[in-house]
């Protein structure tokens, strides 16, 4: 048998050549997941657009690195979760383990399946604001009737959102093995538009920037003196907005809005392989927290070109009067597209909208990727029926499970499309997700005490800072960021979460979640099967 | 006829705590059998090197100094429950496995033959007369010295091969599976598989009532979903891009014969269930290296020659 020593000087451990035991993957790989992931081209200047007018005192870039520090902890409780029961379920595998079947399945249900059904229109309508509006405004396109503007109009997000969604679906059917290809070149080429953004915030100056604008808005949407027409009219809304590092307290209540698109760093790391030691820990976390990182460092980047090139106050304005449902041009204000007006090229223009729409098709694959895993194991943990994780035969696409995904997501882009009072709960999108972490992160911090001999065996124990393990101090500081999100989220109107119908929406959810387990384990019970089993340890003695 | 309970779990790699785990679980799950699919030895061997009055090893990545004997006897405990083996040895002794060729292999297979008799002893008594069925099968991992070890044992029946009469429905067990990249033991070309099963199964006299026991998945029915490989077995796409890697021979044998049970391992990360006709087809999955044992409890009706209950358990 053929065998492999690994050590410095002398073997710590002889491997023989047997099943499974493959080499760790490339940091690089995860590192491009967790990029994406926290998507700050979809996700964060999308999320600007309402946190910088809605928090006009607070500092966006404090907050931006403020996130990046507190999240970063998060990586480490993940890391440390990843390596000590490394599996691709997650969240539900870690809790259901750690903190029990019942629970582990609510918030698995709710937080990477029920939830995702409204993340389906809130991708659709980003696909209709960075992609459709701009393209169709650039090219001056009037059909459908309005052009640019209909993909803002409750017909325009609908059809987008259906689109959205049939593409997550056929991308879910066709598997991820085409799609990583995908996902990887999208990286690069969104990499690559962002960084003609940044050479072009760069090397024009503010001047340069207002003429072109000014052409440019006149141009496409024949309106005059634009640049100063927007400033009148934010200014007429009362918004006051500087760059700057204080004051400490509006910032910080930025930080939960911030977690739109900066708490997913650890959204599909896993872990394979058995034989695991320090280094796991380190290029776990390594890769996450590059990701993590590359976000927050092109945010800044952007965010101080703009205030140089385009100017802050400025690009505020644009976003409040979109905040107060008044933009300037009827469309979402794509600042990226502003940045593309500096070359009065319309061909160059369209290609730069394509280009970083590569964020978004990089992104969109992973929609219902977490929804189907759910299910599955929920089928094979016999609460879902077992039709749930059937897959045909022929085409080998998941029939029963996509319905499970795609028919409540249609109903909820339904209601995000014709109620825009719906579309103000965008935030619950990431509310009932940090809920789920939540719970992970206190399965991390309790794991030393509930699994102590797993938590021995684990490189994730070894890490140390003055000999206190840092994986679940790291877990309680999560917490401690979560449950300031979940406050402020819950106490603040600001965010749109707490109002009566949001709160019913979101407790709709765990209560379908909670119904669900419980008719599962009667039904199963009068079949003569305890599903209580499922995750009772077998004693060792 | 009362409905017979089975306990399947498989790939427990020479993890000890999933071994006692196994030996607890009809006693625990209430069943009346249970039946080890293969992969039974471990993977890696650990040495703890011996000095002076004390002992060095290093594990889980950090090189530790053990200073007493239950400290040496802990960190062998821990050692055995994650799957390997704690080897005690000289330093001389470690410089000559490092360099002599086929020294590891040697040492390797004296500890995964001596910790297979402690296993067997164990089984002995805690299995006491046979009174549960304890069946064990090979792997693809397991080398064959094991094969004569597990076969002389009082109370556990060796099923790779055969086919077993068990109280009514019959069991046929094959460790071997398609070839994988780290070219194991008990594997062969999908060419060869099909007359290995073809040779158990046309002994059986009635499918309905039989149990196909094979190490290897059906290919590309979800039992079988590994995460792809480059050339230097190095998970491609941060590990997201899975591929089936099952057998053809075994689904198609599946498929023809349809029995009423088939019971997979090999695929750790593939834990599932599939329909296929009117065979259930189950992997349990393993995650031995966390100490926990993945299993299907299974309640099958002779008279109906049906699975009338599963349930897929982590013990």
């Amino acid at each position: 048998m053929a065998t492999e020593a690994l050590g410095e000087e002398r073997p710590a451990l002889f491997l023989r050549k047997a099943t499974g035991l493959v080499r760790g993957w490339s940091v690089r790989d995860s590192m491009i997941y967790a990029c994406l992931a926290t998507n700050f081209v979809t996700l964060g200047i999308y999320e600007f657009t309402f946190a910088g007018p809605a928090f006009p005192t607070g500092q966006l870039i404090t907050a931006v690195i403020i996130s990046g520090i507190w999240v970063s902890f998060l990586v480490i409780a993940y890391s440390g979760l990843i390596v000590t029961i490394p599996r691709a379920g997650g969240d539900y595998v870690w809790q259901t383990r750690i903190l029990g079947s019942g629970l582990g399945f609510v918030m698995a249900a709710t937080g990477w399946w029920f939830i995702l059904w409204l993340w389906a229109p809130i991708y659709g309508n980003i696909l209709s604001v960075q992609l459709f509006q701009p393209l169709w405004a650039t090219l001056q396109w009037t059909w459908p009737a309005g052009g640019a503007v209909w993909f803002g109009t409750k017909n325009g997000i609908f059809v987008v959102t259906l689109i959205t969604i049939a593409l997550a679906g056929i991308l879910v059917s066709i598997g991820m093995a085409g799609y990583a290809k995908i996902q990887r070149w999208c990286f690069i080429g969104g990499m690559i538009g962002f960084l003609v953004i940044v050479l072009l915030l760069l090397v024009n100056s503010h001047a340069s920037f207002v003429s072109s604008f000014n052409l440019e808005a006149h141009k496409l949407f024949g309106i005059n003196n634009a640049y100063a027409s927007t400033n009148t009219a934010a200014a007429k809304l009362g918004t006051t907005s500087s760059l700057g590092f204080g004051p400490l307290g509006p910032t910080m209540l930025l930080v939960p809005a911030m977690m739109f698109f900066i708490l997913w760093p650890n959204w599909g790391s896993t872990l394979y392989g058995e034989i695991r030691g320090a280094s796991d820990f380190r290029r776990v976390f390594t890769g996450m927290f590059a990701g993590l990182w590359i976000t927050v460092a092109c945010t800044v980047v952007f965010l101080l070109l703009v205030a140089k090139t385009i100017g802050w106050g400025f690009y505020q304005n644009l976003n409040t009067l979109d905040y107060n449902l008044k933009p300037q041009f009827g469309i979402w204000p794509y600042p990226f597209m502003f940045a593309g007006w500096m070359v009065h090229n319309t061909a160059f223009q369209v290609a730069l909208i394509l280009v970083l729409s590569l964020w978004f098709f990089g992104w969109v694959g992973t929609l219902f990727l977490s929804s189907t895993r759910v299910i599955f194991a929920a089928a094979f943990d016999r609460v879902l029926p077992d039709r749930a994780a059937e897959v045909s035969e022929k085409r080998k696409v998941p029939f029963y499970s996509l319905v499970l995904m795609l028919l409540p997501a249609v109903g909820l882009a339904a209601i995000y499309s014709y109620s825009a009072t719906f579309r103000t709960y965008t935030l619950d999108a990431t509310l009932v997700i940090a809920v789920t972490y939540l719970f992970s992160a206190i399965a991390v911090v309790i794991l030393p005490w509930r699994k102590p001999e797993l938590w021995q065996a684990s490189p994730a124990s070894k890490i140390k800072v003055l000999g206190i393990p840092i994986v679940p101090v790291s877990g309680l500081i999560t917490i401690g960021l979560l449950a300031f999100c979940l406050y402020e989220w819950l106490s603040n109107s600001l965010y749109f979460v707490n109002s009566r119908d949001s709160l019913y929406y979101m407790g709709a959810m765990y209560v379908l979640a909670i119904v669900l387990y419980i008719v599962a384990r009667i039904v199963r019970s009068r079949q003569g099967i305890d599903l209580g089993l499922i995750n009772k340890e077998i004693p060792v003695e | 006829m009362v409905p017979v309970r089975v306990f399947f779990a498989t790939d427990i790699h020479g993890s000890e705590i999933c071994w006692r785990k196994f030996l607890n679980a009809a006693a625990f799950y209430k069943a009346d059998m249970v039946i080890l699919g293969g992969d039974v030895t471990g993977k890696v061997m650990v040495p703890i090197t011996t000095h002076n009055g004390y002992w060095e090893v290093v594990f889980a990545g950090e090189r530790r100094r053990i200073e007493s004997k239950e400290e040496l006897e802990k960190i062998q405990t821990q050692i055995r429950n994650r799957g390997s083996y704690p080897a005690l040895m000289s330093p001389d002794e470690l410089d000559h496995l490092s360099k002599e060729e086929g020294a590891v292999d040697e040492r390797f297979g004296t500890e995964m033959l001596s910790s297979l008799d402690r296993w067997l002893d164990m089984a002995d008594t805690k299995l006491g007369s046979g009174q549960v069925p304890c069946i064990l099968n090979g792997g693809n991992d397991d080398f064959f010295e094991i094969d004569p070890v597990i076969e002389s044992s009082p109370c556990v029946t060796f099923a790779e091969g055969k086919l077993l009469d068990l109280d009514g429905f019959h069991l046929v067990s094959m460790g071997w599976t398609n070839p994988t990249p780290w070219d194991t033991f008990r594997e062969a070309p999908e060419e060869a598989l099909a007359p290995k099963i073809d040779a158990i199964a046309e002994l059986v006299p009635d499918m309905e009532r039989t149990i196909f026991n094979f190490h290897a998945p059906p290919y590309g029915t979800g039992l079988d979903e590994a995460p792809a490989l480059d050339a230097t077995l190095r998970p491609i796409h941060g590990g997201a891009v899975m591929k089936p890697v099952g057998s053809k021979a075994v689904r198609d044998a599946i498929v023809r014969y349809q029995p009423m049970l088939s019971v997979h391992g090999h695929i750790h990360e593939s834990r599932g269930i599939k329909k296929m006709g009117r065979t259930l087809a189950i992997n349990p999955g393993s995650v031995y290296g966390d100490g926990v044992l993945q299993g299907a409890l299974l309640e099958l009706n002779a008279k109906k020659g049906k699975v009338t209950k599963y349930l897929l358990v982590n013990g």
